[in-house]
């Protein structure tokens, strides 16, 4: 009750004072008052700043540098044309973007096929012990350098490594296998970096679902596969489209994971930025890329907000 | 070009202390004279640089990139604040077109008298202004002998459907398009279409064959077998023969192309004249021919002859005989405008 008192009291001041007289009783008010005052802009400014400068500044040059030339030596020329958007999209190009959806959309799935047993079970089996056990687990890859786990997988992978040795051991394989430089050892590192974006998601779907819906289903004679068909997998779909997406958008533009686990064939859409910038010194292309990666983010970002706004209204 | 200038040397002071701490401190550190050294990766002996900093108390912050294209980046943003860096026969003319390297001053090298002519006035600076040669090599074919008994002889053996996912190709426009330039019978500096669209087509032809596109991990590929056969750099094939024999290298008959490697002075460097000091100390006989044993590409030092590595100078390998060093040329001056048609041409092979 008191801070509403309080509340009313401040109200009652600020109508009672005449709107004149405010500049000479009290002469820093204007930073306070009215609908947003200046102290605001003055508090935010640091954030602005952070934003304007690392944010809106590098976008809106990139976005222009898009539309740029190239002269001697990659140098930069600055005259509008849509050449670059033209030239990405011709079919090479178009079959790099192709093949970069096609891997951010088979990553998502299969990290959705592993990480969802993995977060039913954290979510249902695992007591209070062992499931804070498990998401510490989960956070651990998070920690290592991306580079360090690459490198490992090298290790894991290779013709000399962890794995060939085994199967060759075990006379499952006559001759090592080249697992590297393969859609598989991409996808392979793509699932290995981006799982944990799934299971926690769909951790926190599934840990809201309330348990007394399950009970009740459970009294009104439901099986154990059908209560999780018509009540639990339909309950953690938001957990299902924020992890897809989740890991769909970053994968769009991942291109260290192509560049050493992958081979000719797995070129990304991110190597092609990569190389434009540093190999072909042709910046207005592979800004062109990136805007068009970008656009390709946001949309999804965009997918990921409305789905957010339809949970918590159904909520 | 005053402009970019300015606009360099503005970046280098706003990002000098964000970029790296090490550079800041040398610079503010005055009492102690340091040089700010730029180059490949395992090009140097290990004690030239502790020797050089013995001898004349000069300390050297050793920077060094895998990359040459990357390496080009960094300098272009004018993020970094290099006195000296070790830059390739065709990246000269952009790194003086982009005002990142300055003329060397006449005479402030005693030891350049050690550089063989040949190496004196090379065609990417015909009056031998800004560089001085530091070390040269071939492009040609490594491979595996316990994989491939019998030598590949020809360039097409990297065409060769026996080896098919067991070929690795240097990952840059420069090796690449010039190969195929030189197999499909053009000169370097040609700038007819036709050309290019065969290259192209020559390189998209192999790529179902090519395992992975490296500069810097085809070699632990053909130790490990990961790849069998790979164009290669002759050093890089020599350094790991010492341990690992089974590796070996030939220039093919078709002939192949020599490149050389420069040191050249920054614009605009912090400490030009302990640059200086150590550009001069690496082109001393004995210095460079400590460098050339260990990382074992060929040295253009005259002076160094007598200290090689007798061993090592007979190789055919490293110091190609006059009768291998016929079919070998070096790398053309190309304008701009060529330069782009080989980049395209690479972005090309790579993204199809």
């Amino acid at each position: 009750m008191e801070p509403a008192v309080r509340d009313a009291g401040v109200e009652g001041e600020r109508t009672s004072r005449a709107p004149g007289k405010r500049s000479w009783d009290e002469p820093l008010s204007w930073l306070v008052v009215g609908r947003t005052p200046l102290a605001s802009h003055l508090l935010l400014s640091p954030a602005s700043l952070w934003v304007l400068v690392l944010l809106v500044s590098p976008v809106t040059l990139l976005t222009l540098l898009s539309f740029a030339k190239i002269g001697a030596y990659g140098r930069i020329l600055w005259s509008f044309s849509l050449a670059n958007f033209g030239q990405i999209m011709r079919p090479a190009y178009l079959w790099v973007i192709g093949r970069t959806l096609v891997y951010a959309g088979a990553t998502a799935l299969i990290c959705l096929l592993l990480g969802f047993p993995a977060a039913y079970y954290v979510a249902f089996a695992a007591d209070s012990k062992r499931k804070h056990l498990l998401l510490f687990a989960l956070m651990l890859p998070f920690w290592t350098s991306a580079l360090v786990a690459i490198y490992c997988w090298l290790i894991v992978l290779g013709r000399e490594g962890l794995i060939n040795a085994l199967m060759l051991r075990l006379g499952i394989l006559s001759t090592p296998f080249s697992f590297l430089n393969t859609p598989f050892s991409v996808i392979l590192g793509l699932v290995y970096f981006y799982l944990p974006y799934m299971v926690l998601p769909l951790y926190a779907a599934l840990e809201k679902i309330p348990r007394t819906l399950i009970e009740a289903s459970h009294d009104l004679g439901a099986g154990g596969l059908k209560t999780f068909l018509r009540v639990i997998l339909p309950l953690s779909w938001p957990g299902v489209a924020s992890g897809a997406i989740l890991i769909f958008v970053p994968c769009l533009g991942d291109f260290l994971t192509a560049e050493f686990l992958g081979g000719p064939r797995t070129y990304l859409l991110g190597n092609l930025i990569d190389n434009q910038f540093l190999a072909a010194q042709n910046w207005p292309l592979g800004a062109a890329l990136t805007v068009l990666l970008m656009g390709m983010l946001m949309s999804g970002l965009y997918f990921y907000g409305r789905v957010e706004v339809e949970e918590t209204s159904r909520v | 070009m005053s402009d970019g200038m300015t606009r360099r040397e503005f970046l280098k002071l706003a990002l000098l202390s964000a970029v790296s701490p090490r550079l800041l401190a040398a610079c503010s550190g005055r009492s102690k004279p340091s040089v700010n050294f730029f180059n490949w990766s395992t090009y140097i002996a290990k004690d030239t640089l502790p020797d050089f900093t013995r001898d004349t108390g000069i300390k050297v912050n050793y920077n060094v990139y895998a990359d040459e294209e990357e390496m080009f980046a960094k300098l272009r943003s004018g993020a970094m604040s290099y006195d000296v860096i070790v830059g390739t026969d065709y990246m000269i003319d952009r790194l003086r077109s982009f005002n990142i390297i300055a003329p060397i001053p006449p005479g402030a090298l005693k030891n350049r008298k050690n550089i063989m002519p040949i190496f004196r006035h090379p065609a990417y600076d015909p009056k031998g202004e800004y560089t001085a040669a530091y070390l040269w090599g071939t492009s040609g074919i490594g491979y595996n002998k316990n994989k491939i008994p019998k030598p590949p002889d020809s360039w097409r053996d990297l065409w060769s459907e026996r080896y098919a996912g067991k070929i690795s190709m240097l990952d840059n426009a420069r090796d690449c398009v010039s190969l195929g330039l030189l197999l499909e019978g053009y000169p370097e500096t040609t700038t007819d279409e036709k050309a290019y669209e065969k290259v192209k087509h020559l390189l998209i032809k192999q790529k179902p064959l090519v395992r992975s596109y490296t500069s810097s991990n085809y070699v632990d590929d053909l130790i490990s077998g990961e790849t069998w056969i790979s164009m290669a750099w002759s050093g890089d094939i020599l350094q790991a023969l010492k341990e690992n024999p089974e590796l070996d290298y030939v220039i093919p008959r078709e002939g192949s192309y020599r490149w050389v490697d420069n040191l050249c002075l920054v614009r605009g460097a912090p400490h030009p004249e302990d640059a200086l000091r150590l550009m001069d100390y690496l082109l001393q006989g004995k210095v460079a021919a400590d460098i050339a044993n260990t990382v074992r590409y060929a040295s253009p030092n005259a002076a160094a002859l007598p200290y090689l590595n007798p061993k090592l100078l007979k190789d055919p390998r490293a110091y190609p005989p006059p009768s291998v060093e016929k079919r070998l040329r070096f790398h053309a001056e190309l304008d701009p405008v060529t330069v782009q048609l080989w980049d395209e041409t690479w972005s090309e092979v790579k993204v199809s």
